[in-house]
């Protein structure tokens, strides 16, 4: 790949690093950049980009959770109809204390990704205004998409396991013990050996 | 009593002839499974020639089908729906997924045996099951309604309790009235 095609992605960190001081960022590769703030910037650099740059179209928002670095990782991703680029805006958090400035004034729909990562994860949005219940139903437990969060714990204290399907494990020789059929030649190719 | 079969009189098997060949599914899809329905019904497979059709309302229809994973959240309207259909109404859990959660069977919202909840006629293996395996089913409803061994909502009658009581450990919030036939 030659340097004249990553042209319009290289001048576009090149801005928002002139125009931001604490801000990295880096070309992934063709139409696609990735830009680190922090989270007291974020409001700043997603209105700069909708009204300067031309990053009109929030496609999506979306949060990782990394247990190990005790940090939430909030994701925006941008979307510029007329450079065709798409731009990643990442921020952490801390997960001790998880709050993030809302942004809901600058994408109504924005509101919507918010209520669905405060649910999930349990991330605090300053003046998100929705109601607190959006997908789970009755939830009393810990936010259900955060990593430490053992599934299979929560489902033998509220659901029973069928007998057979307490885990993942292969259940072909059982099959065949009960019913005394040998497995079609079909199936012994998928072996999870 | 309609389906003890000791005290089968003429009017109650030519009921039972009726029920089988005019069974109403309530037009109705849980999880991915709802989609196997329309090959089912329309016309490479038709299963209307066995008097298997949609019907609106559950008031209306005879057979609750559960295609594929039954969120807890869709577990109320679920038990909703069957306790307002009318007498006689079957269910059919269809899927892997209604038998033991199948690939959800960790999954933190949905349940894992289905007859736990509501009383189960039939239980459709696969995932997907084919329109052939939904027909089978159908058929081996139909038989059973015939021997008079499709009594779920009796089943549920007289066990009430017991469904109610492990209703309540999924719904936590049990704001529905404690019973409407």
């Amino acid at each position: 790949m030659t340097d004249t095609i990553l042209d319009k992605e290289q001048k576009l960190v090149q801005l928002l690093e002139q125009t931001f001081k604490k801000l990295s960022g880096k070309v992934v590769r063709q139409r696609r950049v990735t830009v680190s703030v922090e989270k007291e910037l974020v409001p700043s650099v997603l209105s700069y980009a909708k009204s300067q740059l031309g990053y009109i179209h929030l496609s999506h928002m979306s949060c990782v959770d990394w247990p190990e670095n005790n940090n939430f990782e909030i994701i925006y991703i941008l979307w510029s109809p007329a450079d065709k680029v798409q731009l990643f805006i990442k921020t952490l958090i801390n997960r001790e204390n998880p709050e993030i400035d809302n942004v809901d004034m600058i994408w109504k729909h924005a509101n919507t990704y918010e209520r669905e990562i405060r649910e999930m994860y349990g991330i605090q949005f300053n003046g998100l205004v929705g109601a607190q219940e959006f997908i789970l139903e009755d939830w009393d437990d810990m936010p259900p998409m955060r990593r430490d969060f053992d599934t299979v714990e929560y489902v033998d204290d509220n659901y029973t396991f069928r007998p057979g399907r307490e885990d993942a494990g292969d259940v072909r020789e059982e099959i065949v013990k009960r019913s005394g059929e040998d497995i079609p030649d079909f199936a012994k190719k998928y072996s999870r050996d | 009593m309609i389906n003890d079969k000791n005290s089968k009189k003429i009017v109650d098997i030519i009921q039972d002839f009726s029920r089988r060949h005019s069974l109403f599914v309530l037009a109705y899809g849980t999880g991915c499974g709802a989609i196997e329905i329309p090959p089912t019904m329309t016309s490479r497979y038709d299963a209307e020639r066995f008097g298997i059709r949609g019907m609106a309302t559950p008031r209306q229809a005879d057979l609750l089908l559960i295609t594929g994973y039954l969120a807890s959240k869709t577990l109320k309207r679920v038990i909703r729906a069957y306790e307002q259909m009318q007498d006689p109404k079957y269910v059919i859990g269809f899927g892997s997924c209604t038998i033991n959660g199948g690939m959800y069977w960790d999954s933190y919202n949905t349940i894992k045996i289905l007859s736990d909840y509501i009383p189960v006629d039939v239980y459709i293996n696969g995932c997907m099951p084919r329109p052939e395996a939904v027909i089978t089913g159908f058929i081996e409803l139909q038989n059973l309604i015939k021997e008079g061994k499709a009594n779920g909502a009796q089943k549920y009658k007289e066990n009430l309790e017991w469904y109610r009581e492990n209703q309540k450990k999924v719904i936590k919030d049990w704001k529905m009235p404690d019973y409407n036939w």
